[in-house]
């Protein structure tokens, strides 16, 4: 009886001063219990690797031999004096500064002419999407066998025209050109099909309205559809950036980072230095500025993206 | 016994308070409304009561037993809400069935219970169905049949009728007011709408703010409201309050002097009441009408014919309108000079604070 | 159409845009038809010359090849296990994860939600080392666990059911707790039927994905027989330069972009929407 009491006016007070503060609620039990499932892998194959490369790239690491000893900051110093480092950056920037307003023009513009929702418009869409669903391998093969000058359906199509066929890939100029046209070709479909959710976000009796007052085609798209997808250009933008910085397969299958270098990326740079020369410490460096470099653009992204919520 | 007990029950989210210690004694097979404006504290109110909101102070109490630490499903009651919330991919039968399933109900006694509910509400040829083929009006039959199956203590209505249009929503009412009767069961009942509250209500609770204002048959509070915002917020068009000052009072009423010009003697217990003080007069429109000779006078600005009876609104002054109520169709038009007349008798009086007098009763009289 | 003309006068500008258009989709075609054509062309005559959209003459050779090589059935069946893996267990680990960050108020959730999409911004590229090296001390490279558990980590699709759990009506849960669910009978008897469409995006998404990711299979999958088809047709590459295996290579493109084609060609619009959705509405 007294322990039934007692209980009771526990239970009482604290529902009454500080509602469920004390004990663990139900909630928080499944809340834990569902999650913990994906928290855990999460926390082992991401959280913790993420800790674990910064560690390697504070030693000198062999990829069978293991830890050869700490180094400090070593290898960063050692990264910011690699000519081979600063090539290979340039030439991600490079890429990156080719593809992405390529991509985001042609992107803009293919949305803008299917932006009415006809049956027809579905279809081209789904055509210019349907290239982005093949993996980078089999796009690599394509390209490297379009643009061969013996083989090439390119130099083929231009041969008739009487135009001599290039050695794209061979070519020091026309090298990174080639990976740009590949990977445009590649990679269209995803800012396409955000431009054209973006599109559709734009209420009609806007466009009714503008009729009303007389707008060309043009004022329409420059008071109208310009400001209401700026929103959409920021994250695309920013989604290919992050998307285009991390380039690996196409120079590695098509050009090997070739000719002399000059289309080396930055994850390519990183996994060669790991994974043919064995150096893991030395490669985690290059992962970490990686990492760094993706962390302040995936962090303006998230700051677009949820400025408007 | 009293079916439904709520003491000092109180309502925080962090720091700000929304519900302030309401006592409230449902007894059973009472309709009790909800009724105030939004924000007034009375879905969570009845939230609390269903156990989807955490009470952070006080008792409420179901039959003997205090409810504040069962969970929702197991405090017998059930809920209707605005927007049906049907199981969208549950057929009807399946939608009204899965609260006993949950608590492993013999098959046959589902499917008794179900039929039962399905003859009482008249949905038999819906049971094979899923809400999105469904209209409005069917899905909120649905809903409350799934709250029938269950046989609950208490029946918790979250405005109901809100999603419907006009002419569906006056079926419905019609339809719980049935269902009351025929289920013999407590129901609470939130709503917006007083409409809803004066036609279904055994018992109306006006909130504001968190608070209990006034509770009562809803002929009561209509007839007496014990303030200012009770005697504004029932009824529509809503009262009419005109500005006053006390001159006198005696054991038959109270003297005033409308702002809008006119002397009034209204039959009020004005013994709180010292000449000079402010006071208001409130006047229902279906107790003004114009006349040839009245109390007060002012230009007709806008009539609204609606069929049966015409509403007039006239301008006393600057910022005074005064509503009154025609009979059929007025033969009085816009723009035109109009004298109103009324009675003392039929109107309200509220003090400085906003509360009413009493009406003299002939007790008070004598004693 | 017709009816579309019949109210106003074909409008120049609107033709010559289609015209344009349909010249465009054509030309982006062209690559993924031409190797199609090359795929079912003799190798002796691709020899001779590549030229030509049209299979002619017409051969099913390069196909039946495919099948006579073990190691590229192989590295196909291993991308299907892979990506059944992968995808299966995603869609459990994300349900049950995206529902708990969306629904169920327990205490430190808002923390967890921060600390989850923090995650969303470490690329694949930056952990793929330290990943190495993990499995390596494991001996678990070259196995299928080591292929599909880091892909698991990735938040996307927890984060792709949030949004999802966040939209279903909160009253459908509530008419759930009175009606005696538990959370358990909640989430598998209402939430997940509820979630079919967007559980179908993120598997396709997540089979996409596991299909054609390349370097981390490149990575972990060192020996010839654990390849992916991705990585293996990549390893073809090299060897096949010369245009003597040129129909089979282009066979083998084929074949390994088969699946995620047909994927595409009855999903897509799941694909689209998915897109929408995952951009923020």
């Amino acid at each position: 009886m007294a322990i039934d009491k007692s209980s009771n006016r526990s239970a009482h007070a604290t529902a009454e001063t500080t509602p469920r503060r004390q004990r663990i609620s139900p909630d928080t039990v499944s809340g834990y219990a569902f999650l913990a499932p994906f928290l855990i892998v999460y926390a082992v194959f991401l959280i913790y690797p993420l800790f674990r490369g910064f560690y390697l790239s504070l030693h000198q690491w062999d990829l069978l031999a293991g830890p050869l000893g700490w180094v400090g900051l070593q290898n960063y110093s050692d990264m910011l004096s690699d000519p081979a480092f600063w090539n290979a950056l340039t030439n991600t920037f490079y890429f990156v500064v080719l593809t992405v307003p390529i991509t985001t023009a042609l992107a803009l513009a293919l949305a803008l002419a299917l932006s009415r929702p006809t049956r027809t418009n579905a279809v081209f869409r789904a055509i210019f999407f349907s290239s982005s669903i093949v993996s980078v391998t089999v796009v690599t093969l394509i390209w490297q066998m379009v643009l061969s000058p013996s083989q090439g359906i390119l130099a083929q199509a231009l041969g008739t025209v009487g135009i001599p066929p290039l050695d794209w890939l061979n070519d020091q100029h026309l090298a990174m050109l080639a990976l740009v046209i590949a990977t445009v070709w590649w990679s269209l479909g995803l800012p396409l099909m955000l431009f054209t959710a973006g599109l559709q976000q734009i209420p009609g009796d806007l466009y009714e309205a503008a009729k009303l007052d007389n707008a060309s085609r043009w004022t329409t798209f420059r008071y109208i559809t310009w400001p209401a997808l700026h929103r959409t250009t920021v994250l695309v933008v920013l989604i290919e950036i992050i998307l285009h910085f991390q380039v690996f397969g196409q120079p590695f299958l098509m050009t090997k980072g070739g000719p002399a270098g000059s289309t080396r990326s930055l994850v390519q740079y990183i996994y060669e230095n790991g994974f043919r020369d064995w150096h893991l410490g030395y490669a985690s460096t290059g992962a970490m500025v990686l990492f760094v470099v993706m962390l302040v653009a995936s962090l303006t992204q998230l700051y677009f993206s949820r400025k408007e919520d | 016994m009293t079916d439904l007990t709520l003491r000092r029950v109180i309502k925080r989210y962090g720091d700000e308070q929304v519900v302030h210690g309401i006592d409230l004694d449902i007894r059973e097979r009472e309709f009790v409304v909800f009724v105030g404006p939004s924000g007034c504290g009375k879905s969570t109110l009845l939230r609390m009561i269903a156990g989807l909101e955490p009470i952070s102070g006080g008792d409420v109490h179901i039959g003997d037993t205090r409810v504040n630490d069962v969970p929702a499903g197991k405090r017998g009651v059930a809920m209707v809400f605005q927007n049906y919330a049907l199981y969208p991919h549950m057929t009807v039968r399946e939608n009204m069935s899965f609260g006993l399933r949950n608590v492993n109900t013999p098959k046959t006694e589902i499917r008794q219970r179900v039929d039962e509910a399905a003859a009482i509400l008249r949905i038999e040829p819906l049971l094979e169905r899923r809400p999105k083929d469904m209209s409005g009006g069917q899905r909120q039959r649905v809903a409350i049949g799934r709250a029938i199956v269950r046989k609950p203590k208490v029946f918790l209505f979250d405005e109901p009728l809100s999603n419907l249009d006009a002419k569906l929503r006056v079926q419905m009412r019609i339809e719980l007011a049935r269902l009351h009767r025929q289920l013999k069961a407590t129901m609470i009942y939130v709503t917006h709408d007083q409409v809803e509250a004066m036609t279904l209500a055994d018992r109306m609770v006006v909130l504001r703010d968190g608070r209990i204002e006034q509770s009562g048959p809803p002929a009561d509070l209509y007839e007496s409201p014990c303030n200012l915002f009770v005697a504004g917020f029932l009824g529509s068009p809503s009262m009419n309050f005109l500005p006053a000052t006390v001159t006198d009072h005696d054991a038959d009423g109270v003297w005033v002097d409308l702002a809008a010009g006119g002397r009034l003697h209204v039959p009020r217990d004005g013994s709180g009441l010292s000449p000079g003080e402010t006071v208001t007069v409130g006047l229902r429109p279906e107790h003004v009408r114009p006349a040839d000779e009245g109390t007060l006078a002012g230009s007709l600005e806008v009539v609204e014919h609606l069929g049966d009876q015409t509403l007039l609104h006239i301008r006393l002054g600057e910022d005074s309108v005064v509503i009154a109520r025609d009979e059929g169709r007025s033969a009085h038009t816009a723009g035109e000079n109009i004298q109103l007349a009324f009675s003392g008798s039929t109107c309200h009086l509220f003090d400085g604070d906003g509360n009413a007098c009493p009406i003299l009763s002939r007790d008070a009289a004598i004693t | 159409m017709s009816n579309e003309s019949t109210n106003r006068r074909p409008d120049t500008g609107r033709i010559v845009t289609l015209v344009v258009l349909t010249v465009a989709a054509f030309l982006w075609l062209v690559p993924m038809l031409w190797v199609l054509a090359m795929s079912l062309k003799p190798n002796e005559v691709l020899m001779h010359t590549t030229a030509g959209l049209l299979p002619v003459p017409f051969t099913l050779d390069n196909f039946i090849q495919i099948f006579d090589t073990a190691k590229v059935t192989r590295w196909f069946l291993n991308s299907v296990g892979v990506a059944v893996l992968m995808t299966s267990i995603t869609l459990v680990l994300s349900s049950l994860g995206g529902y708990a960050l969306a629904r169920i108020p327990f205490r430190g959730a808002r923390f967890m939600l921060i600390f989850i999409i923090a995650g969303l911004t470490v690329p694949e590229q930056a952990v793929f080392i330290p990943l190495d090296t993990m499995f390596a001390s494991w001996h678990m490279n070259n196995t299928i666990i080591a292929l599909v558990t880091p892909r698991l980590a990735v938040p996307f699709g927890v984060f792709l059911m949030m949004q999802f759990f966040k939209a279903v009506p909160k009253e459908l849960e509530e008419a759930a707790i009175l009606d005696n669910a538990s959370r358990l009978t909640i989430f598998f008897k209402v939430m997940l039927p509820l979630a079919r469409p967007a559980l179908t995006t993120l598997g396709i998404f997540t089979f996409l994905y596991s299909w054609n990711d390349y370097l981390w299979p490149l990575v972990s999958a060192t020996q010839e027989n654990h390849y992916t088809i991705t990585t293996g047709l990549a390893s073809l590459q090299g060897n096949f330069a010369q245009s003597e295996g040129l129909g089979f290579l282009m066979a083998t493109a084929v074949f390994a972009s088969a699946p995620v084609l047909i994927v595409y060609l009855i999903f897509q619009r799941y694909i689209v929407r998915g897109i929408a959705m995952s951009s923020g509405k």
